[in-house]
């Protein structure tokens, strides 16, 4: 029974040109949005690595000097591009795309690519998992506000009834057959954008993610066709029923990312820029353990002439300005770990807020997911600053052992080559695994799931519902 | 006419809260804005009282706790690169509560010092990106979104309610009284809904201290009324023009529905692709690459290296005080060259960016909700005009703070508390009120002619209304 009715329920759609029209519409969008995110995203991958090979290349490159000199020439370090990222652009854009690695200082990602854009950009980036959030629903919702309520003014519906139709049964078999629609567009667009990851030679692990994506999203769109089916059940009038499904739409999608971001915020307030360095400075003044960068000499002076028992810097038989830089170089990461995670901390409770507002809008939910599986939110670019901090920390810790070993102190005629420079490895960055960025996703994979579930029950237990 | 009074009021409550709620929300922001400026003043008033009690001991001899001759305010290339460096501070606009627009991205401040424009422009401030993604509640975001669906809700069903009701057999036996009702009633309508947007705007502006009377407020506000008028005025005439094709309530929902999605959601994405494909966004990547590699040439023989490494260390710099003199001016002159190394890069990079901006505005006319953002944003100085103009300010003042310092360096002079009184300040010029109505302007004339084009239509078509579904 619920096969017959699904199929008559796809038969009688694609003869409809409301369907026809706003599928292939949605279809055209689908497509080029995956053909517009997969162009962006190699150009955007090949810059990128080959800006990372030529700064690799100039550190290589560099002539004989001292090595702490080479410490202070650095590198940079560019964000990378997931390949998952032509689905899902996430918060690329509003993250810095490079972050400059010297000695003395943990420089903030700079060069926000939405600063180098128009304002038209703030309407939303076309991506297709704008495509499949924003449009999908309301595509369902097009096709389904007259499930129920259409067949009512129609009179259809008594006729069912009165032939001993269940109502669990026309439920089941009108989702079924909106679902059948729905294929029709995605699998098409599924295997597309699947082709395209195999091109990228992307790894098993983003498999494993584009499949988690697509169960994320067939998720959300099973909870709006089942919302839909029963607003249209309950409604008084076809007319109220999309009217309100509209109004859940736009209170999901467009009102409640803003509303919950301000919320968040409130919640969880950050500092501004001039507080965050202005803190960050007196602490590197005072010291990281409340002895002052001078103290901490004084006190790393004595521990020296002790430990090679002699009575003056200049007999050491290590560089004690390369040793005593390092170390000041070590209680300044203490303070940098301090502050930048306590920033990246509060930024981690706002988006635990914006993950709760899914209780409200599902989209916050699946907005939240797509973008931690596709490689593209906060905790993942926290991730990657994270791992270029270090490198810093490697690379100057390198400069200056150097210094220390190979010269004696107030010698700054010491030079170093090539074979020092190579001494610091490549940076490769591996992105977390899977399994800790579901971690993080906890609770909109399981505000999902219940959505999922009360939406399914409240289809499947409608029990008597309104004939004429 | 009962159901419509509901709908009424329950629409306007709404409208109410979303409009205080939103303008709350601006004024948070402006405030946060206003409080970080305050904070960076106080910041440079702090230390130029610092300066000013060290400068008479330094100048009598003694030595003063913490001062050293690389941190010697009398040293014009300290005091112009590091110590006496001041802020030049964009205010937000009076308006610019109303919209957040892109100040959430654009730096309002840059501490000037004589060293390159790079090493200070770079000022983001922070917030969380998933923030910054979803954007802001305001006022210029219920203006666009949802102004048009209120508005929509409200005229809808202006034709396809009375079929339904059937009362429209009765009206249509006198077919030329029938339009004039039709169009005096989406007249009444526009008027009420336009009333209350405005009334709420001044009222949520009034309770949260938007300075309605700054100077240039007031054309402003008016420009801003202008605007907000003219956007509801053409989705009333959109929503008549549908009605006018005489099909039922649940259609013209639909129908209007894929309106207001093409308007406001799919032909800003896809204007933003076209345009970013056109002339796409310079690299920052690239021009970092292109950056280095320049600079490594201009800095072959090593000396800026030298430089960037006494600067960090000036203690290790050999031969005291007047080395350090030679030592600056040779630093100025290789940061020239290097300037000069990097400025067709630079140079290239802001080109593309005002072409692309160019060409973002000159076909802008496709969506009036592209129209209406910009307008708005431009309004409140939240726009791109009004921080490029900051830019050039900013540029100006850097020109002036090196003309003051370069000379003092290169004869060595010292600098003293009489000197600091003369260091040139920065003042912020607003943009003079007929530069932003050559940008605002226009885009009232883009709302303006589809809405009498797509209104004329709408008339037109409601000639040929009939009581049978259409």
């Amino acid at each position: 029974m619920v096969m017959r009715i699904a199929r008559k329920e796809l038969t009688e759609m694609s003869r409809d040109g409301r369907f026809r029209w706003s599928a292939t519409i949605v279809f055209a969008l689908l497509i080029a949005s995956l053909a517009a995110g997969w162009r962006h995203h190699t150009d955007a991958r090949q810059e990128r690595d080959r800006a990372q090979q030529a700064m690799r290349e100039m550190w290589l490159a560099q002539e004989a000097k001292n090595p702490h000199s080479a410490a202070h020439y650095g590198t940079w370090a560019f964000k990378p591009q997931t390949p998952l990222s032509y689905l899902d652009r996430g918060v690329n854009s509003f993250v810095g795309q490079a972050a400059y690695l010297e000695a003395h200082r943990q420089n903030e990602f700079r060069y926000r690519p939405a600063m180098d854009a128009t304002a038209v950009a703030r309407f939303g980036e076309w991506t297709a998992a704008a495509v499949l959030q924003l449009l999908l629903p309301l595509l369902i919702i097009v096709l389904t506000f007259t499930a129920f309520a259409g067949e009512r003014e129609q009179g259809t519906l008594r006729q069912l009834a009165s032939i001993g139709v269940s109502t669990r049964d026309l439920a089941l078999g009108k989702g079924a057959g909106v679902a059948g629609a729905l294929a029709l567009l995605l699998v098409p667009a599924a295997l597309l954008g699947s082709a395209a990851l195999a091109l990228a030679s992307a790894g098993t692990a983003d498999v494993l993610r584009l499949g988690l994506m697509v169960l994320g999203y067939l998720a959300y769109f099973a909870i709006f066709i089942s919302i839909s089916l029963v607003v249209s059940a309950h409604a008084p009038s076809a007319r109220v029923a999309l009217v309100a499904l509209l109004g859940f739409w736009v209170l999901n999608t467009l009102v409640a990312p803003r509303a919950f971001s301000d919320i968040a915020r409130r919640v969880h307030p950050t500092p501004s820029a001039f507080q965050f360095a202005t803190a960050m400075g007196d602490d590197l003044r005072k010291g990281s353990d409340g002895h002052t960068p001078d103290a901490r000499a004084e006190q790393l002076r004595q521990e020296m002439l002790a430990q090679y028992g002699v009575t003056t810097v200049d007999s050491l038989p290590v560089n004690f300005d390369a040793v005593r830089m390092q170390r000041s170089e070590e209680d300044a990461n203490v303070v940098f770990d301090r502050h930048f995670g306590a920033l990246y901390d509060s930024y981690q409770r706002q988006n635990s807020v914006h993950q709760m507002g899914a209780l409200v809008a599902p989209f916050l939910a699946i907005r939240s997911l797509s973008m931690s599986l596709a490689g593209t939110d906060v905790e993942q670019h926290r991730a990657f600053a994270t791992e270029a901090e270090r490198y810093r920390r490697v690379l100057v810790k390198e400069m200056n052992d150097d210094m220390a070993r190979n010269s004696r102190t107030g010698d700054w005629e010491y030079k170093a080559g090539p074979e020092v420079w190579a001494q610091v490895p490549d940076f490769e960055y591996v992105p977390p695994n899977t399994a800790s960025l579901l971690r993080v996703q906890t609770a909109s994979i399981v505000l999902l799931a219940l959505w999922l579930a009360a939406s399914l029950f409240e289809l499947l237990t409608m029990g008597r519902i309104r004939l004429t | 006419m009962l159901s419509a009074e509901r709908t009424l009021r329950a629409v306007s409550l709404f409208f109410a809260l979303a409009v205080g709620y939103a303008v709350y929300n601006g004024v948070s922001w402006v405030r946060f804005q206003q409080q970080t400026l305050s904070d960076v003043a106080a910041e440079e008033r702090s230390r130029y009282e610092t300066i000013g009690a060290q400068i008479p001991l330094l100048e009598r001899g003694d030595s003063v706790a913490g001062v050293q001759p690389w941190t010697d305010p009398r040293f014009p290339q300290v005091a112009g690169g590091s110590l006496a460096t001041r802020y030049a501070a964009l205010p937000p606009a009076a308006l610019a509560s109303l919209a957040v627009g892109q100040s959430d991205l654009y730096p309002y401040y840059a501490r000037v010092s004589t060293r390159t424009k790079q090493t200070f422009i770079v000022n983001d401030e922070i917030e969380n990106p998933v923030n910054l993604m979803a954007g802001r509640f305001d006022l210029s975001f219920v203006v666009i979104y949802l102004y048009p669906l209120l508005i929509l809700a409200l005229a809808y069903n202006l034709v396809s309610a009375e079929r339904e009701q059937g009362t429209l057999a009765i009206l249509m036996s006198q077919p030329v009284r029938a339009r004039r009702v039709m169009v005096i009633k989406i007249l009444v309508r526009a008027v009420i809904v336009v009333s209350l947007a405005l009334g709420f705007t001044l009222l949520a502006a009034l309770v949260a201290g938007v300075p309605l009377l700054a100077p240039g407020s007031l054309p402003r506000l008016a420009l801003w009324a202008g605007i907000v008028t003219l956007y509801g005025v053409f989705w009333f005439s959109v929503a008549l023009a549908v009605n006018a094709l005489g099909k039922s309530s649940a259609t013209n929902a639909v129908i209007l529905l894929g309106a207001w999605l093409a308007v406001v959601v799919l032909v800003p994405a896809v204007y933003n692709v076209v345009v970013t494909t056109v002339i796409p966004s310079p690299s920052r990547i690239e021009m970092t690459q292109a950056l280095r590699e320049g600079t490594n040439a201009a800095q072959a023989r090593g000396e800026a290296l030298l430089q960037k490494y006494y600067i960090d260390h000036p203690e290790m710099m050999p031969g005291g005080d007047a080395d350090m003199e030679n030592f600056a001016a040779r630093s100025i002159a290789v940061q020239e060259e290097v300037e000069r190394d990097m400025a067709p890069t630079l140079a290239g990079f802001d080109q593309r960016l005002v072409e692309q901006q160019a060409l973002a505005d000159r076909y802008r006319f496709v969506s009036p909700a592209i129209v209406t953002q910009a307008a708005l944003y431009d309004v409140a100085g939240t726009g791109a005009g009004r921080y490029r103009h900051f830019q050039l300010l900013v540029d100006d003042y850097h020109t002036e703070w090196r003309s003051f310092f370069y000379p003092r360096i290169f004869a060595k002079d010292t600098l003293g508390v009489a000197d600091y009184e003369r260091l040139p300040r920065f003042e912020y010029r607003e943009e003079p009120l007929p530069a932003l109505m050559r940008r605002v302007i226009p885009g009232l004339g883009w709302l303006l002619v589809p809405t009498l084009a797509i209104g004329a239509l709408g008339i037109a078509g409601l000639r040929r209304v009939s009581p049978a579904e259409g």
